[in-house]
């Protein structure tokens, strides 16, 4: 092939693969499934990866939705994520916009929903703990979960 | 003495070309690279061929601006910009936005590439220039754990250099060599399918695009070293299978240490280089912060290979 001939060749492929990767964009992006896979939870303490799967799973622990989405109690449907009310920070204003969506702002009281860190913490280690499976709270426990 | 001269006498013109060229090597390493991208596509899909896609494309279009702004000749031709948007592509994970692509093979092409003058003056592989600016810069897309958690698999969906480093030598027996060889493993779009890696080194080292030397002594170095580290404490570091087949071992092996600008020419130095990365890997793996140490350790030996070339027979037309 002559440089000529290179340049052409190059020129095309550039161009079409740019094409090809911007409607690729627009067309498949990254899907974020219904019920999460796996949430990467990023904190302080060093980012903790939760598979959601895993938990619901029947080929793994199979635990109900309700054993930890506790709200609303009567509808398994409309069941609100964690974060939907436990804020990551002891400030409960973004718990409280949340609540109101469905809430009058007499009906909610941001102490009802505490910090998610306590949440989390005091769920995983009770679940853990009484089905004996997965990290347990032994001297090392931070890091079965924790990763920096 | 006359020995010496003998070697260097040049008949005179017409003189025949052999045919080989820049181009034909680019070429030649993208199709060695297709059963590893296939890998990635099969299991990404179509966020896989948008990043793919967009990072070939704009490596290419970087170093056409670059030509245009510089006045120099077009030299997309090479296929060398293509080369390196395709390994950055293949480097990272599927979930990666536009704008760190295009980021990503700006650092590779005009800060990896051509600010040091183009093709075969850059001291440095260009895409790892740009893997180790952007995870220093925005490690979460990075993190493989974090970018890829939408993407549900039926093999274990945790980076195995992670589990390693932070659940230890006991989490990884959930992982089997097949797995592992077969791409079962999370990880970048075109490094994690072994055996398409194995297959596309061996091909590019027959069709002698690559040198073995490299390729050879660089998974000889890891090998070595991480038995020794095995062998010194098996409950804390992993065996040396495991070291061969995650992370970036295989297409740092076969498609990065092997860069021409960046490696050395002669066979002593090329073994010296290709051992010295595949140490500092597992070092950086087994003691450092990282959980891959490809990417530094390849790096920091594109740094010493102006001193590796002085190693007698001294290098022929290399200044440094």
């Amino acid at each position: 092939m002559t440089p000529k001939k290179e340049l052409q060749v190059a020129f095309r492929l550039a161009l079409v693969l740019f094409v090809v990767g911007v409607l690729s964009y627009a067309a498949f992006p990254v899907q974020q499934p219904e019920e999460p896979v796996r949430i990467m939870f990023h904190n302080p303490g060093g980012k903790v990866l939760f598979d959601h799967n895993m938990h619901t799973d029947a080929s793994g622990y199979g635990i109900s939705c309700m054993d930890c989405h506790h709200h609303p109690e009567d509808d398994e449907s409309a069941l609100r994520a964690c974060g939907d009310c436990h804020s990551p920070t002891d400030d409960i204003t973004v718990t409280s916009q949340t609540c109101l969506e469905c809430h009058d702002e007499d009906e909610v009281d941001g102490s009802d929903a505490p910090k998610r860190a306590n949440v989390f913490h005091n769920k995983c280690r009770t679940c853990h703990d009484d089905y004996g499976k997965g990290p347990s709270s032994s001297d090392d426990a931070c890091k079965q979960c924790h990763i920096m | 003495m006359t020995t010496d001269r003998k070697k260097f006498i040049v008949s005179h013109a017409p003189y025949w070309h052999n045919g080989s060229s820049i181009s034909e090597r680019s070429y030649n390493i993208m199709f060695a690279a297709i059963p590893a991208i296939l890998m990635g596509l099969i299991q990404y899909g179509g966020p896989a061929m948008s990043v793919l896609s967009l990072s070939i494309s704009t490596a290419m279009l970087w170093e056409l601006l670059m030509n245009k702004i510089m006045k120099h000749p077009f030299s997309i031709g090479d296929g060398n910009s293509a080369v390196i948007g395709l390994l950055f592509g293949m480097m990272v994970p599927a979930s990666l936005p536009w704008w760190v692509v295009i980021t990503g093979t700006f650092v590779a092409v005009v800060i990896g590439k051509v600010i040091f003058g183009g093709i075969g003056a850059n001291a440095f592989h260009p895409v790892l220039v740009s893997i180790s600016v952007l995870t220093i810069s925005w490690g979460n897309h990075f993190d493989f754990d974090s970018a890829l958690v939408h993407y549900n698999f039926d093999f274990v969906t945790i980076y195995p250099l992670v589990a390693l480093k932070y659940f230890g030598v006991s989490a990884i027996s959930d992982y089997s060599v097949a797995d592992l060889l077969m791409g079962k493993q999370i990880g970048g779009i075109g490094s994690t399918f072994g055996i398409g890696l194995i297959i596309g080194g061996i091909y590019l080292i027959i069709r002698r695009i690559i040198r073995w030397e490299i390729s050879v002594s660089f998974l000889a170095g890891i090998i070595l070293t991480a038995a020794i580290f095995n062998i010194s404490n098996p409950e804390q570091y992993a065996n040396p299978i495991f070291h061969l087949l995650t992370g970036y071992t295989l297409i740092g092996a076969f498609f990065l240490a092997t860069e021409d600008s960046s490696s050395p020419v002669n066979t002593v130095a090329m073994i010296i280089y290709g051992l010295g990365g595949g140490i500092l890997t597992v070092v950086i793996r087994n003691i450092g912060t990282y959980v891959d140490g490809v990417v530094f350790a390849i790096l920091l030996m594109n740094l010493i290979n102006p001193l590796l070339d002085k190693i007698r027979p001294k290098a022929i037309g290399k200044v440094a």
